[in-house]
């Protein structure tokens, strides 16, 4: 630990680490657009320079050097100090903002950044309140660069953030910086568009309104949005997310900080993932088949109904004929609810670890590199939860089945009731599945989509996507992570948790937190399950 | 957790006995219209009109009424589609929905453009809140319909109520549609389409 000293605060920070990051740690706030921890240090922007004491060259007296230094590129050393409170950094802070507006188009009341554009933060914070520019303002092209992507390169700062994240995170260098000095500017190469697994992130690097998201685009002012932290189920890294929402409805997911999983940053599969949680065809209600008419159920029966048809069957057919198939898609609790009832009505009943779904090769960045040297990695199992359901079916013990076993054993006839989730957002109920439904007299179906299983079953309930539901993901490293729920479950009514948490005997609301209590009982995981970090406070 | 130091105790003042025949009182709270009957009754002006054959004489400028959505020179709408107005209302009754715009100096403009008149309180932040001009309140005030749904002015609505009002109260400051036309802006002397005299301004958004 150094010890430095900050305008004339002493203060401990950590090793090998720049002066900024230690006055950001501390909760200085100093302004910086170039700077970012994830990528290497340009110090380009000139914002977050500093005072430092040197010792003089003749004397070797400390004193304070008469330039200033870039914070983000002195590493702390123990025993210095430097300041930011003084006349002449401010100076500079406001000069550097000056120059920064020379040729900002202003159009922040049509701009998607305005609210959270550090341009106008630091614009209030340091800036002038009106433009000494007398001459024209270069009027720099709007770009389309990529697929996802526009490039506005009148609002840039030229931080270079978005281009090393192409040549540092993402390998393919497909961002450059063109001419020089005034003319400047952010392009990519000839027929080489921005079209790279991670290309989405530059947009949040960007600090301004320069790099913007198609599909966000003027839907929505930022202001209106409310953030719900969550975890991506698009694969089982399992990168911390923020679901942005507004009116019931997802606009858009951005990477929260997470390090060691997702850092960050993360991939556009699982950014641009969720548009089948606003799917129409999605099951909103819950249909209980007995004879040939369907009914909807009021939710508050629903728990009854299920519990009073699984106990009944067990009477008539006993207690082996029951299975139960965990969807990797279920949080811990929802899946340790339902097993916890499956095995109190039938004890003798076996647990199955439903698909998983394995699309391809992991993907791994910088291109080219091994898993060791990998910054962040998109794996092939798409699904979020594995490891969770595996530790689940491990603490319930008894006959536990692979589902390929299960589909073995189901279509020779061992088994006529079953509990199946699914919850899968791509259609997943494959011809030799789908064919099962038959072999069931009692068949209980989770899902978001109607499919073979769903037209069949006795009791259909419907599964919610993730940013309805709360509860945790365990990823493929083997943590824990916790995910609140966003919005309210498509067409109201309850989400799997609380239907499972009423079907499972509980009486009252349902509370993951006191679930996952129950569940440390037999599995310590569960015991003080934490979210990461809420805001990486050093990174804008 | 609400403290003990954070509790005020609030007792209901004593009457006195002047006060507790409650006459003087009401007679007070009467005296404007006690006034009114008596100057009425003596000859003296009337201080009520005969609506609706008879209408108020309104101070144009600054009555707010019912809303209008100006359009521009080019006879667009003048919008731009930012949400400022829709944020700024207290009553939340105003819903846009934004695109990219059509036009070559133009980046965002509305699409949908809804107001609740029923929702409105008429507070007129939403004039405050526009960058642009684009929405005003005019004078009109009689605003009739015959179920909720047609009191939701659309944007073809309030753009009609911009035709109907211009020649009562004309646009107030339509110097900012084009602002993006950075061309012609920097001539010395500030403003492309006048109108507005501190030259040199850019737009509404926050400058520096």
């Amino acid at each position: 630990m150094a010890k430095i000293i900050i305008d004339n605060e002493a203060f401990e920070c950590r090793d090998g680490i720049s002066v900024l990051q230690a006055a950001l740690d501390v909760g200085k706030q100093v302004p910086h657009y170039c700077y970012h921890p994830g990528l290497s240090v340009v110090a380009s922007c000139r914002l977050c320079l500093m005072e430092m004491k040197m010792p003089h060259p003749k004397t070797r007296e400390m004193g304070w050097a008469p330039k200033l230094m870039p914070s983000c590129q002195t590493p702390v050393r123990d025993g210095m100090e430097v300041r930011f409170n003084t006349e002449k950094v401010e100076d500079n802070q406001k000069n550097c903002m000056e120059f920064f507006l020379l040729n900002h188009p202003l159009d922040c009341p049509v701009c998607d950044q305005a609210g959270e554009c550090h341009l106008q933060d630091y614009s209030f914070e340091h800036g002038r309140s009106e433009s000494r520019m007398v001459d024209q303002k270069t009027k720099n092209p709007k770009k389309d660069i990529g697929p996802d992507t526009l490039l506005y390169s009148d609002r840039c700062v030229l931080c270079t953030r978005c281009v090393r994240f192409t040549e540092e995170i993402t390998g393919t260098s497909e961002l450059g910086l063109v001419n020089r000095g005034s003319r400047a500017e952010i392009d990519v190469f000839p027929g080489v568009p921005l079209d790279n697994p991670l290309q989405g992130n530059v947009v949040d690097l960007c600090p301004v309104g320069c790099l913007l998201d198609k599909n966000f685009l003027f839907k929505r002012r930022v202001w209106e949005l409310e953030g719900a932290d969550s975890i991506c189920p698009g694969c089982a890294t399992g990168c911390a997310i923020r679901v942005d929402h507004a009116d019931e409805k997802v606009y858009r997911l951005k990477p929260r900080f997470n390090p060691g999983v997702n850092d960050w940053w993360m991939c556009d599969e699982g950014r641009f993932g969720y548009e089948y949680v606003h799917d129409a065809k999605r099951v909103t209600t819950p249909v209980v088949r007995r004879g040939k008419d369907p009914h909807t159920p009021v939710w508050h029966e629903v728990a009854e109904i299920c519990r009073f048809r699984l106990t009944e069957h067990v009477r008539e057919h006993g207690a082996a004929s029951v299975v139960a198939v965990l969807s990797p898609f279920m949080s811990c609790e929802e899946a340790w609810l339902l097993a916890r009832f499956v095995r109190e009505v039938a004890p003798e009943s076996a647990l199955v670890m439903g698909p998983v779904p394995i699309e391809g090769e992991p993907q791994r960045f910088p291109t080219g590199v091994g898993e060791a040297d990998a910054k962040f990695t998109i794996l092939s199992e798409k699904c979020p939860n594995r490891r969770g359901i595996e530790m689940i079916l491990e603490a319930a013990g008894g006959e536990v089945l692979s589902f390929e076993t299960f589909v073995e054993r189901a279509g020779a006839g061992d088994f006529s009731g079953a509990w199946i989730a699914g919850g899968y957002p791509k259609p997943w109920v494959e011809k030799n599945v789908g064919k099962l439904a038959a072999k069931f007299s009692l068949l209980v179906v989770q899902d978001l989509f109607e499919n073979e299983l769903t037209t069949a079953a006795a009791v259909v309930l419907p599964a919610r996507a993730w940013v309805e539901r709360e509860g945790c993901f365990v990823n493929a490293g083997g943590k824990v992570q916790p995910f609140n729920r966003a919005i309210r479950s498509a067409g109201g009514g309850w989400h799997d948790g609380q239907y499972l948490h009423a079907v499972a005997g509980f009486d009252g609301l349902y509370n993951v937190g006191r679930v996952r209590e129950l569940m440390a009982a037999t599995m310590p995981a569960f015991e003080n399950v934490q979210s990461a970090p809420l805001k990486p406070a050093h990174a804008h | 957790m609400i403290r003990d130091e954070d509790i005020i105790e609030i007792r209901e003042p004593t009457l006195s006995a002047t006060e507790r025949l409650y006459l003087p009182q009401i007679l007070g709270g009467m005296k404007t219209t006690l006034l009114h009957m008596l100057r009425n009754l003596l000859g003296g002006e009337a201080r009520t009109v005969e609506y609706p054959e008879q209408k108020r004489d309104l101070r144009v400028a600054n009555y707010r009424g019912v809303h209008r959505l100006n359009r521009d020179e080019q006879g667009r709408v003048a919008c731009v589609s930012c949400f400022m107005c829709a944020t700024a209302c207290p009553a939340d009754c105003i819903h846009i929905e934004g695109a990219e715009s059509p036009w070559e100096d133009r980046e965002k403009y509305p699409v949908k453009f809804d107001i609740d008149e029923l929702r409105c309180i008429y507070c007129g932040m939403c004039e405050e809140a526009c960058p642009v001009d684009a929405i005003e309140l005019t004078p009109h005030y009689d605003l009739v319909g015959r179920s909720r749904q047609e009191m939701i002015l659309g944007k073809e609505e309030l753009l009609s109520i911009f035709d109907e009002t211009k020649a009562i109260k004309p646009r107030k400051n339509p110097r900012i549609t084009g602002y993006l036309n950075t061309g012609d802006r920097d001539k010395p002397g500030g403003c492309d389409a006048g109108g507005c005299d501190s030259g040199g301004c850019d737009t509404g958004a926050p400058s520096a």
